[in-house]
């Protein structure tokens, strides 16, 4: 054995406790660093909510939530048809996205291949399932406006401002027109005709605003007026011109989408769809692999080891993942501004698949960007009222996760 | 006893189902669920397709030279109305976007990666349950917050140190981004830096190693690739985020390295576009899609290489 | 006796290799009692091997000689834990300087995934300043010491996860005599490990104790019998029977020892 080496043979024990001092003293200064910064993110968050909960309560109130909109007055406008949005879009983002996004993750964990091709196109859709996740959500909102909204201008030009395309279902068109009594509106279906206005000469089948048929009558301004004001309420003076009208039912249907909620909804979940698959393949790896062995010793199928043991198993993780998707989705911008564009005028929630639709995210955006200060302090409250839907939605994911 | 035990009926009878359905159904139902795999990455063909599709009708304009695109230093396409004056340069908007996502990475980085070292080595569970789950409802706040909590508060904030800065600057936006990424940051690193084993900070305390020694000679070395593709995947996030710079960042495409100026930002354009009053066919318009092709680009080729990163070292530690 | 006054750095300039002197010494996890009244008396350079069943206790009073289990919030131990004249078990104990003198070798080898020579050089440029022919020479004497240098000499800044289980089980003990410790600690250090470079590790310990007070925990009675001088037998937290290896080995006095030693226990 060779000679004890200078380093060991040197060592002074004064010299290494001061060193071992030192050594400790740093340690102390570096763990209080790291304290400091961690400190500082909850410091951030702290102010980031304070702030914004000092600019925005004196907003909050009960007609701030059941208003909408006002360009003139800020003091009379609220959010209203912006909560309807945001959760109807949220619901329909929802149901187009889960089944596809579980889909895919009950492919790629519970049904790996052994074959040599097939593991590479594995490797692919993970490869590419991670790269999705880390596109611009502004790049899907540009993929929603060419594939939904204009859908490659494959239905000719869709300009500005005019509806264009192709009807589907769901539509009925109407000629409106006043009654003699000055009160009732009476609707005469459009038929095969395409002229928006129509001159009545003669009685036509005729409905009244619910969409009751009515026998109509035509009244010639030469004849005497009736006088009964029953008849009166299903009279139209002879020569009126109505002005065609489109009534929607909620599951109107048209190509291109054009800037609507179906459009929007559709978009929003190709942003959220690599987070499903990839929160489900995580609640999927999560199950032990020994319930998926018992399952296959017994006999089952890889599928009926996944619908009866390891689905089952997975689904609090799977549903937690999906709310927090949800989360993602409801407190989006960008994608949903690209395909609706930012305007807020809207007084109602969307009525039909088609129908345009404003979101919370957008109503903060359009009103943070106001050069009006009040507008600023309604962003703020909306803010809040955002942020309380979820948090909502985060604790019940985290009770959910805790539960498991 | 036991012996006397009567067989039950359907083990006597054996009359099993036949395996047959069960394997046709299972083979309906892997297509089905491969059809949804395959739907994913149909989702990226579409993406590209999109682009190249769109951004085609900008860069075949006559107006267009991929020269200037490439080179240009002035981006005029919402200033200029006449089509054959406006100057398509796409390095006023690179450069406000590296401005931007620069100062965010600035405080990211090493804040996410301190936090990250601090939870995996320090933090007593006291502590962990606090910072957790602030962090996590960082992570879940809508960027359009953070965009409004940079005109509220950072701006100003930055206007009262120093009045030389713009009401709408990089640097603000930059900040609110980095506190946006901060929660991506710290959740892949501290992942990676817990993902190495024990055994070795075992091995640093018995040679009389500190704590720190062991974070910083051995685990963040060693969950390097981690740490990096964390930092990598950080950095597309914040190159593509557009609420907080379409708010905070100004509405002027400079070509500088001022941090105190206007900023337009690729996404930032791309959103000042859609307001704008430009049709649907001009070739402003389509523009937009050309710089979303480029953003589409860096990004990609950002979040590819992080997940090669991250891959690598998966395979390391399993 | 007098209460012990060294610091654990003065340990390295004892007059005398220190000893370990374990009395009445209790350790728990949480409200689980791993040891109960333990005592012993550890022969400076020499081998003492512990062994017993699983879960008797031997790797935790091996994790409290370098407080290791400061790690685990859980671990708590009360009684008498003293190296030479320190106390190990005070509060006031530096923990950096007693595990300087006190090294481990764990049960997986866990080489730090940095190159050959920095795993080794990784305790010394903690505790030393030193020239860099010093810490050559001092990395070289270590590498040596653990029969590992002529596997390795050429090939020191290849990756030490390159190296075979055994070759990075060397290093291991190699890069915990860089620092010069007086004691070594090793946890199973073979239970990972195939025969050969078993065999190897062996005749290392054997070596390696006309310098270290070595303890070692180990499942395998072959191995306590070749390579210790001294034996301790624990049974569900309890040192049983104690003694030299041959005659622990040869003429055990308790029946549970015989067994145990012969295989038939549990």
């Amino acid at each position: 054995m060779s000679e004890i080496p200078k380093a060991l043979q040197d060592f002074k024990p004064t010299e290494a406790s001061a060193r071992t001092e030192l050594q400790k003293r740093r340690d102390r200064w570096f763990r209080f660093l790291c304290l400091a910064v961690g400190c500082s993110s909850v410091a951030i968050l702290f102010l980031l909510l304070v702030s914004i909960a000092y600019q925005g309560t004196s907003s909050l109130n009960s007609n701030f939530l059941s208003a909408s909109h006002d360009p003139e007055n800020p003091a009379q406008a609220g959010m209203y048809p912006s909560i309807v949005g945001s959760v109807i879009l949220c619901v329909l983002c929802a149901i187009t996205s889960l089944p596809i996004g579980v889909a895919a993750a009950i492919y790629l964990e519970e049904f790996q291949p052994r074959n040599r091709w097939l593991k590479r196109f594995h490797g692919l859709v993970q490869l590419n399932i991670a790269n999705l996740a880390g596109v611009p959500s502004v790049v899907y909102g540009l993929l929603g406006l060419t594939l939904f909204v204009y859908m490659f201008q494959l239905f000719g030009k869709l300009e500005q401002n005019q509806v264009s395309g192709v009807d589907f279902w769901g539509v009925q068109r109407y000629y409106q027109f006043v009654a003699v009594d000055d009160l009732s509106v009476i609707m005469v279906p459009l038929g095969e005709s395409r002229e928006p206005t129509l001159k009545i000469q003669t009685p036509r089948p005729a409905f009244d605003t619910l969409l009751v048929p009515i026998d109509l009558h035509v009244w010639d301004p030469a004849t005497p007026r009736p006088s009964d004001p029953e008849v009166l309420r299903r009279t139209v003076r002879k020569g009126d011109v109505g002005a065609a009208v489109e009534i929607y039912s909620w599951y109107y249907f048209r190509l291109p989408f054009g800037p609507s909620l179906l459009a929007a909804a559709l978009t929003l979940s190709l942003v959220i769809l690599p987070i499903v698959v990839i929160a489900s393949q995580e609640a999927l790896r999560a199950v032990p692999s020994s319930l998926r062995e018992a399952s296959a010793g017994m006999g089952a199928t890889r599928w009926q080891t996944t619908q009866q043991v390891t689905l089952p198993a997975a689904l609090p993780g799977v549903m937690t993942g999906a709310i927090l998707a949800m989360g993602r989705a409801i407190g989006e911008a960008a994608p949903v501004f690209v395909v609706l564009g930012g305007n807020i005028a809207k007084r109602s929630g969307p009525e039909h698949l088609m129908d345009s639709c404003v979101t919370m995210p957008i109503l903060i955006f359009a009103w943070a960007d106001n050069p009006v200060e009040q507008y600023r302090q309604l962003a703020a409250a909306a803010i809040i009222v955002l942020v309380a839907l979820l948090l909502v939605m985060n604790s019940f994911a985290i009770y959910l996760r805790g539960r498991t | 006893m036991n012996r006397r035990l009567p067989i039950p009926n359907a083990l006597q009878s054996k009359r099993y189902r036949a395996t047959g359905s069960a394997r046709r159904s299972e083979r309906v139902v892997v297509a089905l669920l491969m059809t949804c795999a395959l739907g994913t990455v149909a989702l990226s063909v579409l993406i590209v397709l999109m682009l190249l599709w769109e951004s085609w009708s900008f860069f075949s304009s006559e107006h267009v030279s991929m020269t200037q695109f490439l080179f240009g230093i002035r981006w005029t396409a919402l200033e200029v109305r006449e089509v054959d004056k406006v100057e398509f340069g796409i390095w006023p908007l690179l450069s406000g976007t590296l401005r931007v996502t620069g100062i965010a990475m600035l405080i990211a980085w090493p804040m996410g990666l301190i936090t990250a070292i601090y939870l995996s080595e320090f933090a007593s569970n006291r502590v962990r349950r606090i910072l957790k789950p602030s962090l996590e409802i960082l992570a879940g706040i809508p960027t359009v917050v953070f965009g409004y909590f940079a005109v509220l508060l950072i701006s100003p904030g930055l206007q009262w140190f120093s009045p030389s800065f713009d009401t709408f600057n990089a640097t603000s936006a930059g900040i609110a981004v980095g506190i946006l990424c901060l929660p991506l940051v710290c959740s892949l690193a501290e992942d990676a830096l817990s993902a190495v084993p024990t055994s070795l900070r075992e091995a640093v305390y018995s040679l009389g190693g500190t704590r720190m020694n062991t974070a910083l000679s051995v685990v963040v070395p060693s969950a390097l690739s981690g740490v990096i593709s964390a930092m990598l995947l950080a950095f597309s996030r914040a190159l593509g985020e557009t609420m907080v710079v379409a708010l905070a960042a100004g509405t002027l495409a400079t070509f500088t390295l001022d941090p105190r100026q206007q900023s337009q930002t690729m996404t930032g354009f791309i959103v000042e576009m859609l307001k704008s009053d430009l049709e649907y066919g001009t070739v402003q318009y389509y523009s937009l899609f050309g710089v979303a092709l480029a953003l589409f680009v860096i990004t990609f080729g950002m979040t590819l290489l992080g997940q090669l990163i991250r891959r690598r070292y998966r395979e390391v530690y399993q | 006796m007098s209460e012990p006054t060294t610091t654990a750095a003065n340990l390295h300039s004892a007059p005398e290799p220190p000893r370990i002197l374990i009395e009445n010494f209790d350790a728990w996890y949480g409200d689980f009692q791993a040891l109960r009244n333990v005592g012993a008396r550890i022969a400076a350079h020499q081998v003492t091997a512990l062994i017993g069943p699983s879960g008797c206790g031997k790797s935790t009073l091996l994790k409290w000689i370098n407080r290791m289990n400061d790690l685990v919030p859980s671990a708590h131990s009360q009684g008498t834990l003293r190296i030479g004249d320190l106390n190990i078990l005070a509060p006031t104990t530096d923990v950096v300087a007693l595990r300087r003198v006190v090294g481990m070798v764990f049960q997986k080898p866990n080489p730090f995934p940095k190159s050959i020579y920095d795993n080794v050089a990784f305790g010394p440029r903690l505790h030393f300043k030193i020239s860099q022919t010093d810490m050559d020479e001092l990395v070289e004497w270590s590498l040596r010491k653990a029969a590992l240098w002529d596997e390795v000499k050429d090939r020191l800044r290849k990756p030490a996860l390159s190296l075979s289980g055994g070759q990075q089980q060397r290093l291991c003990i190699a890069r915990t005599i860089a620092i010069g410790p007086e004691v070594l600690l090793m946890d199973e250090p073979c239970s990972a490990l195939d025969p050969a470079s078993t065999a190897k590790i062996e005749d290392l310990i054997y070596e390696l104790r006309a310098h270290y007070t070595i303890l070692i925990v180990t499942h395998n009675m072959q191995q306590a019998s070749r390579c210790s001088d001294h034996t301790l037998f624990f049974l569900q937290g309890n040192v049983v029977e104690s003694g030299p290896t041959e005659e622990l080995f040869t003429r055990p006095k308790l029946k549970q020892t015989e067994d145990y030693v012969t295989g038939k226990y549990g």
